[in-house]
């Protein structure tokens, strides 16, 4: 049928707009490996490994952002956790007044553009008197995680059969052994698949944190600082290479977490 | 056979809070509720309602300390000629971005939603999946090695002869500058880059949802390909479009690091609030100028909504 | 004889909905009960009250004298056989089965041994290891039974289990059921849509309509003397006369049925009209005449002579088969 057939146009513009997507991340990686540390030469002059033992063994400065941005992103990933999850176990339930205006406050902080969620917590923090340190990094990032993990579970929710829960109950368990035994086995792979995602936001996010960090710097925060007063340029590349692997591992072992189904994670960024 | 009863007995705690539970659902649901309602109600409304009270403040000229009164002083300096510079040029942006991101999203969307099948479905949707996801600081650094006046876009013009375009380009007034990366133009393509997977999942969302049936329909009532895509395709995408556009309007309007890394100096609303609050200050202006696009996105999304964009989310 | 289940003036009341209104009812323990009705009468609702999903906003529910209102379904001694077996779908058959005595504590030796015995009891024992996701819809069936058979319930509820099966798989597990519940002599509350299926399965049953019970009684009773305009219309095939017709035919001016099994064609009679169609059912023939407007369908057995579509027939029928209803 000729209607099923894709046009040549199509084709190729639906190509080039992949490769337009990909092809300038190859380029983090390719000047990793360049000999030329004063510009953005192309081609490389030539090309070395040295630049991943500079940054491992010489750069002292990119180990305590590193551990930050990791604390940070596993405490917030965690604190996000318990509360999408919740979050999502209510509104799973039956329907209730403001169900509605809950899931637009869940939605909100990704919503808005992040310079809104970081400035108002940076107002907030001015008005209180509260001085900047992990807790206020956290704050911000844990707020924008729960939708992440939220949206997972409540999408593994809806496909569960609703039965089972009853099941349970009608089998003789309790609350607890329901969660415990039936809930939370069913739920694991989706909100391991949140946590992910969480992780991966929170580990790159670089906009709220550099209005809740004050002087702390985060790894993306350090980036940041490199790209408007550059040093050694393709240190700089081996670290984005670290954040970028950071970020995308964790999106892949989500995807493959809950891929087969209309729930499969990264719909709702 | 052993006279068993009807009912079981209560074993504990646990199952006296479970009949408590059964007994008033309402409990559970406000226990279950509690912890992110109070995270999200306290903390982010809380921020949000700060933000607003901060704009309705002013800073003492002569102290430079923020004066806690409510006036609507510092709403009016946006309107001086050089905020309001700031504000055009960040709308005239996000627009500009969001129909650049449509324009290039809808191959891409097309192809994945009617024609890629099985593995090459996975294929397009991890391919668009990866760069939404994937380090937004990381993407914007690859621009900048993109677009540096030695890097590879020059390199490639040298290479196939075609600088003349890229020189033709920047020599425009507005948009051009000395090299792409210290360009507005630079900024744009960085913008509809970073911003484009926004687009293309909610619109490739839309047309999965067009029935093969309807375009065989106009087909077979004589629609020629062209017309079938004007008055069905298009039509039935448009949700998806605006959803998508709600997300790239929305996140060009709100950034700061794209134009302060490649572009000329030129400010934006993102860029105005971090100096204000950071170097200058003035955290009153830099709340002023955070409503901005809280405002504009808020006009945004009930245009949207009566367009039945939603829908498509 | 004992009640197992008894509903006295029991309503679920959703806001402005009556889901359930005013029911009472008595279920005899031992016997095969079914709610019988369409979707939206309050069958399934009442099932649930039973269950302790829904509790009851107004009156009470007694299972063996035991007042539940204050008892959660994780402490009420029934069972449920879900409409879509809700099988754990993480766990192998096995282990579904012996969940019920896993959360109430028994060691795992004993719980997997009973389980064993239950899966071989509903001719599934070598499909342990399984899971439910490689069964099929009967096989998965089976084992909703089991799991629910194995807590050893006071009464065993079933949800429209044979809704999801095709028609010779219902067929074969409708006797099936019936024979284990005899085996078991457990009481068994079955609710379906399905006239067939209650009438030839349950010792008694009730017929919703609206939220409320239409009639209850034995299958022949609620077949022969439906009570209601709304039975006669749901269960079976009855002919349902209007008052006038009714009168005509000796009765008082109300509502009436008849079944088609028990009016014969004849030379004179009563009823008369042209006749508007004919069904061919294999043991005889269904005639349909239209007496002043009403439709009145006879059968006729096979080997007697069938009129002809369009010509005028008389029927007759003995003045006791005509069944007087109440209201409406």
């Amino acid at each position: 049928m000729h209607s099923d057939r894709p046009t040549l146009l199509l084709r190729i513009g639906a190509v080039l707009g992949l490769l337009f997507l990909h092809l300038p991340i190859l380029l983090i990686f390719l000047y990793a490996f360049t000999t030329e540390e004063k510009t953005y030469q192309f081609p490389p002059p030539g090309l070395t490994t040295k630049w991943f033992s500079v940054a491992w063994f010489e750069r002292p400065d990119i180990w305590p952002p590193l551990y930050l941005s990791l604390k940070v992103a596993a405490i917030s990933t965690a604190m996000a956790m318990v509360l999408g999850t919740l979050c999502a176990a209510a509104m799973s339930r039956t329907k209730f007044f403001g169900r509605d205006q809950i899931t637009l406050l869940v939605l909100l902080p990704i919503a808005l553009p992040g310079v809104i969620t970081g400035m108002s917590l940076r107002s907030a923090f001015g008005i209180m008197g509260i001085p900047f340190s992990v807790w206020t990094i956290i704050l911000g990032h844990a707020t924008f995680c729960i939708v992440i993990v939220y949206n997972n579970a409540v999408a593994r929710m809806r496909r569960l059969s609703g039965g089972i829960m009853e099941a349970s109950a009608d089998l003789g368990a309790n609350a607890f052994q329901t969660f415990r035994y039936v809930l939370l086995p069913n739920l694991g792979s989706a909100l391991l698949a949140g946590g992910m995602l969480a992780f991966a936001l929170s580990f790159d996010e670089v906009i709220v944190t550099t209005f809740t960090a004050g002087q702390q710097s985060t790894l993306p925060i350090w980036m940041l600082n490199e790209l408007v007063r550059p040093r050694q340029r393709p240190v700089t590349n081996v670290v984005a290479i670290v954040v970028f692997m950071a970020t995308f591992l964790p999106i892949l072992i989500a995807y493959y977490l809950t891929r087969g189904g209309s729930e499969t994670a990264g719909m709702g960024k | 056979m052993t006279p068993s009863t009807a009912t079981l007995p209560t074993r504990g705690i646990a199952d006296r809070l479970t009949g408590l539970f059964w007994r008033r659902p309402g409990i559970f649901l406000l226990l279950l509720l509690l912890p992110p309602l109070l995270w999200l109600g306290v903390i982010y409304l809380g921020s949000l309602l700060a933000l607003l009270l901060q704009s309705f403040y002013s800073i003492d000229e002569f102290s430079g300390m923020v004066r806690q009164e409510l006036t609507l002083k510092t709403y009016g300096e946006l309107l001086r000629p050089q905020n309001l510079d700031i504000l055009i040029r960040t709308v005239v942006m996000a627009a500009a971005v969001t129909l650049a991101c449509a324009a290039i999203a809808f191959p891409i969307a097309y192809y994945a939603a009617r024609f890629a099948k099985g593995h090459w479905k996975a294929v397009f949707y991890l391919g668009v999946m990866l760069p939404l996801w994937s380090s937004y600081l990381v993407k914007v650094y690859a621009w900048k090695l993109i677009l540096a006046k030695e890097g590879i876009l020059s390199w490639a013009a040298n290479a196939t002869g075609t600088s003349f375009i890229i020189d033709g380009l920047l020599a425009l007034p507005v948009i051009g500058s000395s090299s792409l990366s210290t360009s507005p133009l630079g900024t744009f393509m960085v913008f509809v880059y970073v911003w484009l997977p926004y687009m293309i999942l909610p619109m490739q969302a839309a047309l999965e949802r067009v029935p093969t049936s309807m375009l065989e329909a106009s087909a077979d009532l004589g629609a020629t390909r062209g017309q079938t895509f004007r008055t069905v395709i298009l039509p039935l995408a448009l949700p998806g479009v605006i959803a998508g556009s709600i997300f790239t309007f929305s996140l060009t309007l709100g950034d700061y690091i794209i134009p302060q890394i490649v572009g000329n100096s030129a400010n934006f609303i993102g860029m105005a609030v971090y100096q204000l609050q950071g170097t200058a200050g003035n955290i009153p202006l830099a709340a002023a100028f955070a409503v901005v696009p809280i405002l504009i996105m808020l006009v945004y999304l009930w245009l949207a909504k009566r367009a039945g964009a939603f829908d498509a989310l | 004889m004992t009640i197992a289940v008894e509903f006295s003036d029991t309503s679920r009341h959703f806001g402005s909905v009556k889901a359930v209104d005013g029911v009472d009812l008595q279920i005899e323990e031992g016997s095969f009960f079914a709610m019988l009705g369409p979707s939206g009468s309050g069958k399934t609702t009442c099932l649930r009250l039973i269950s302790g999903f829904e509790q009851p906003t107004g009156g009470q529910i007694r299972i063996f004298g035991e007042d539940v209102s204050n008892t959660p379904p994780h402490l009420r001694n029934v069972n449920t056989v879900f409409q879509d077996y809700a099988l754990f779908p993480h766990m192998s058959v096995r282990d579904n089965v012996a969940y019920g005595l896993m959360v109430k504590g028994m060691g795992k030796r004993e719980r997997l041994s009973q389980a064993e015995e239950m899966l071989d009891l509903v001719k599934l024992g070598q499909f342990g290891d399984r899971k439910p996701s490689q069964l099929s819809g009967g096989q998965r069936q089976r084992v909703a039974l089991a799991r629910a058979l194995v807590n050893k319930p006071r009464v065993l509820l079933l949800d429209e289990p044979l809704g999801a099966l095709d028609l010779k798989l219902r067929e074969a597990m409708q006797d099936e059921l019936k024979a284990l519940q005899h085996r078991l002599g457990l009481t068994f509350v079955f609710v379906t849509h399905d006239q067939h299926e209650a009438l030839s399965m349950a010792d008694s049953l009730a017929v919703f309509s609206d939220g409320k019970i239409a009639q209850i009684g034995t299958p022949a009773e609620v077949y022969d003397r439906p009570r209601t305009r709304f039975v006669a219309d749901f269960v079976g095939s009855s002919n349902v006369l209007p008052p006038q017709l009714t009168q005509k035919l000796g009765g008082p001016a109300q509502w009436s049925s008849i079944r088609p099994e028990q009016i014969r064609l004849a030379d004179a009679g009563p009823l008369f009209g042209p006749v508007t169609a004919l069904r061919y059912l294999g043991a005889g023939t269904r005639v349909v005449i239209d007496a002043e407007g009403t439709q009145v369908a006879a059968f006729v057995p096979a080997g007697q002579p069938v009129p002809a579509e369009g010509s005028i027939a008389y029927l007759n029928f003995d003045a006791a088969a005509l069944n007087v209803m109440e209201e409406k």
